[in-house]
């Protein structure tokens, strides 16, 4: 089975195009008519698309998923598990899903890289979710340990009420592009012409 | 030319040995033959015969779904409908089958490919209706409802003389979907045909018994309708989806609130909506935030949620792109559509029919534009 492509995005750390790389390998092999589950990295397939967020998708190659690879690779497993609280929205399940399993060499780099971009997910949604907060509920948002938390949460700007283990968040002003190129007005006027025609 | 067409047709008088059941072996040669065809026949070629290579794709879905292995049959048929099609926008035969194929294999995302494209040119009316109801099928897979709305509401408003089965699941399903899109479910626009008009709602009596317990916006009403007909919604294979709906209730409920307080207290959201503990009221507006449906703040202090307004103010240069995008295509379909109708006007059957149903003609007659396009 020829993986080429898919090794190389991996060793470049482009870990976003995992996904479609996998989807295509996969119709391409399938298509040939051979017994390829058998060698099919799954647990790379799932983990592609968990990076990007695509949980629809990551589901659905869980339902193709033989059930003799579910058996025999609790790898695939596990990463379905991160997966599956993605799906139902448990927030803290996904960190101890990443935490709860010994990762292989190949897909180690991956999980740790998902585990880094989904913290920092968390931790921009609860900015814009909330404006106070409990140390003891970022702490299962973002799966570190209290003291971490009030470290991270400290570097941003958040303030703490030792009292009441409070956090109170500072909303981080948004850096929108908001200039013009002239193509626009060019644009435009073709619009009028348009209208007026 | 001779010898690909000669090849086709070899193939076809082969596939009449294969209707019964073949050893495995002899259909796994018969799919890798018609899989490398498909791969490097010339589209010249097979343009010069549709029909006979169709029929060939057909039966290569056929049996791809007979010995279970529908993911094999993705990529050739996908190449296949890139070869056959004279545009884009040309739904061929293939479609329908490629989105079948897509379904059974559990692999929705292959199909999103060929749905990118607007379809403007149809050769059957039965091709139109598969391929818009497997569409909405896969959209809702993906959860881009607003998409499989579009493709299940062109199942429910093409012209039709007889009602078919397709258009009924497809009204079922368009029920569910309206419902957790956009709440309500609209009446029929009036170019739907009227025996649409007439009897889908006859087939789908439980569907719209749902969409009445859910305009009286309570949960409890919702949960008792799905338990009378739980039965019904499982033997339609949508109970599923019937449960998606009953969730985007407490949305919906949630959003109600904010076009009526400025804040409000967890415990409040909870008891309004129906929720048990003001925990779980916490992680519905969470998700509703995370989703984009709503802008607050929680402050977990006081226990309260403090609503916003949209801080979109239209003046970024991605929303400039987006508006631009859409007047583009816009202007591109306002083309089409005249070119349509100037098509339309020159025909001869078309004239003949309207001058028999007018036969004189009043002199303020010809003025054909209605006022209000006038006052534009």
């Amino acid at each position: 089975m020829d993986l080429t492509l898919l090794k190389e995005a991996i060793a470049s750390k482009s870990y976003d195009q995992v996904a479609d790389i996998c989807d295509e390998l996969e119709l391409q092999f399938a298509a040939r008519g051979v017994n390829y589950q058998n060698e099919w990295p799954y647990a790379i397939h799932l983990l592609g698309h968990i990076y990007v967020q695509d949980i629809n998708n990551a589901r659905f190659i869980w339902k193709r998923t033989p059930s003799a690879i579910k058996e025999s690779q609790p790898e695939v497993v596990a990463v379905w598990k991160i997966g599956q609280c993605l799906w139902t929205h448990d927030y803290a399940g996904v960190h101890d899903a990443i935490r709860g399993f010994d990762w292989s060499a190949e897909v180690k780099d991956l999980v740790s890289a998902f585990s880094e971009s989904y913290t920092k997910r968390m931790f921009d949604l609860l900015s814009s979710a909330y404006s106070t907060i409990t140390v003891a509920d970022v702490t299962k948002f973002l799966g570190l340990s209290e003291e971490g938390v009030t470290n991270y949460a400290l570097q941003h700007g958040w303030t703490i009420d030792p009292e009441s283990k409070m956090l109170t968040v500072r909303k981080m002003p948004k850096v929108v592009q908001q200039k013009l190129d002239p193509s626009k007005l060019q644009n435009l006027t073709e619009y009028v012409f348009h209208l007026e025609h | 030319m001779v010898l690909t067409l000669f090849v086709v047709n070899g193939m076809l008088s082969w596939e009449d040995y294969t209707s019964g059941s073949v050893p495995k072996e002899q259909a796994n040669w018969f799919l890798q033959t018609v899989a490398t065809f498909i791969t490097s026949c010339s589209v010249e070629q097979i343009r010069l015969a549709p029909d006979k290579f169709i029929s060939l794709c057909k039966r290569f879905k056929d049996q791809v779904l007979q010995l279970q292995a529908p993911m094999q049959g993705i990529a050739p048929m996908r190449t296949a409908i890139r070869k056959l099609q004279s545009s884009a926008e040309h739904l061929t035969s293939l479609h329908s089958d490629f989105l079948l194929l897509c379904i059974v294999a559990k692999c929705y995302k292959a199909g999103l490919s060929i749905m990118e494209d607007d379809i403007f040119e149809v050769d059957q009316p039965k091709d139109f209706f598969l391929y818009c109801y497997y569409g909405g099928i896969l959209n809702i897979g993906q959860k881009r409802f607003r998409k499989a709305l579009e493709y299940l509401h062109h199942a429910i408003t093409a012209p039709m003389t007889v009602l078919n089965t397709v258009a009924v699941e497809a009204y079922k399903k368009y029920i569910l979907v309206s419902l957790i899109h956009t709440g309500q479910v609209l009446p029929f626009p009036k170019y739907t045909s009227s025996v649409a008009q007439r009897s889908l709602k006859t087939y789908a009596q439980a569907y719209i018994d749902l969409a009445n317990s859910y305009a009286t916006g309570k949960i409890s009403e919702v949960e008792k309708c799905l338990e009378t007909h739980v039965d019904k919604f499982k033997l339609d294979v949508n109970l599923g989806l019937v449960k998606q709906v009953v969730l985007s209730l407490y949305k919906r409920n949630i959003q109600r609130l904010t076009q009526t307080y400025l804040t409000l207290s967890l415990q409040d959201i909870a008891s309004t909506v129906q929720l048990e503990t003001s925990k779980q009221a916490e992680l519905h507006v969470l998700q509703m935030i995370h989703g984009g449906e709503i802008f607050a703040s929680i402050n977990q202090k006081d226990g309260m949620v403090s609503f916003h307004e949209d801080p979109e103010q239209y003046k970024t240069s991605e929303m400039i792109e987006h508006i631009d995008s859409s007047i583009r295509r816009i202007m591109l379909l306002s083309k089409k559509l005249s070119a349509v109708d100037e098509h339309i006007s020159c025909d001869a059957a078309y004239l003949s029919k309207v001058g028999r149903e007018r036969p004189r003609f009043e002199i303020d007659e010809f003025d054909t534009v209605p006022q209000k396009y006038m006052t534009m």
